[in-house]
């Protein structure tokens, strides 16, 4: 390595730091980020803390959906989303989805829901970090046909929270329809990795 | 006894005298004039002395329009900055809103699909408990 090299390795690290650190939860591949290029759609969050609680106080206090986010969002460290929708499928690869995954693979993380399905080839994994029995952390990968989707949100979050969380800001609440037809799907619920 | 006593016509002759009338003397008008004319200037002067007659003065008259410019300018600045700071407020929580969307709308998902295939998977047999009973 030339003097050179050597002198601008500080100041490459120095401009990359924000972004070392931005990354730190949820790490998405070169491959994974390149995919913009490629999507139809695609929808960028980076919210760190200060960030959050900034926007927060734009939340109006007489709208209840707003109120709840506000509460939501009220402890939370950091919200990072990265969703990219396709024209066409196949525009990512299960390989490029496997390297995410592969990261909370580990003691602190726990995989809550991962669900495999042949028929329609969405697949989604839900992990949670744990700290003294709560949840301190949420990673949502969901990979469907057109649409890959990746959610980390960091920070303290309590169960209910969750459930506002799956079942507010517009989206129904969920109703079990009996299904006749036979099951393609493997679900893994539980699953401790 | 006086002498204007012993003779009345005296005394009349000494008030007539004492109350004759004389013409002002000399420049008694101008006089009258001139004090007029110095106690309006004196009123004037006093007049000057108030707050508001400081602005008579150019280097004051031009500091208080410079502060005022100055106020003014630092006035839009503030009012200017706060409206940029609420528009990106606005778009952060548009941002905030949008990632919570998403995130509620992939749970949603996960737990469609998880109930979709609890529900569709065939309800376990019941065992038979009950004792056999022997033959």
């Amino acid at each position: 390595m030339s003097t050179k090299t050597c002198k601008l390795v500080p100041f490459i690290l120095l401009l990359a730091f924000p972004a070392i650190l931005r990354a730190q939860e949820l790490k998405l591949p070169p491959g994974v980020e390149k995919l913009a290029s490629k999507a139809k759609e695609t929808v960028e969050v980076n919210m760190d803390g200060p960030m959050l609680h900034w926007a927060s106080k734009f939340l109006s206090a007489e709208d209840p959906e707003e109120r709840k986010a506000a509460k939501l969002v009220a402890n939370l460290k950091g919200i990072y989303v990265r969703s990219y929708e396709f024209s066409d499928e196949g525009a990512y690869s299960a390989a490029d989805v496997e390297v995410v995954r592969a990261q909370f693979r580990s003691p602190e993380w726990s995989r809550v829901v991962g669900v495999r399905s042949e028929r329609d080839g969405d697949n989604v994994d839900v992990f949670f970090k744990l700290e003294n029995e709560k949840i301190a952390g949420i990673v949502i990968i969901s990979a469907e046909a057109k649409e890959l989707t990746f959610v980390n949100i960091i920070g303290p979050l309590e169960v209910d929270q969750l459930a506002d969380l799956g079942g507010e800001f517009g989206i129904p609440k969920l109703k079990t329809k009996p299904q006749s037809s036979k099951p393609m799907a493997k679900a893994d619920k539980g699953e401790q990795k | 006894m006086t002498e204007t006593n012993k003779n009345p016509n005296l005394l009349e002759d000494a008030l007539r005298n004492a109350v004759r009338r004389e013409d002002a003397p000399e420049g008694f008008v101008l006089k009258v004039l001139a004090r007029a004319e110095q106690q309006n200037s004196a009123a004037n002067d006093a007049q000057r002395t108030s707050w508001l007659s400081l602005f008579s003065q150019p280097a004051l008259r031009w500091s208080a329009v410079a502060a005022v410019t100055i106020a003014m300018a630092i006035g839009t600045i503030y009012y200017r900055n706060l409206q940029r700071q609420r528009a990106e407020g606005e778009a952060a929580k548009q941002q905030l809103m949008l990632a919570l969307r998403i995130a509620g709308s992939k749970l949603q998902l996960a737990k469609e699909k998880v109930n979709e295939i609890n529900t569709s998977r065939p309800e376990p047999q019941p065992q038979n408990s009950s004792p056999r009973s022997r033959s």
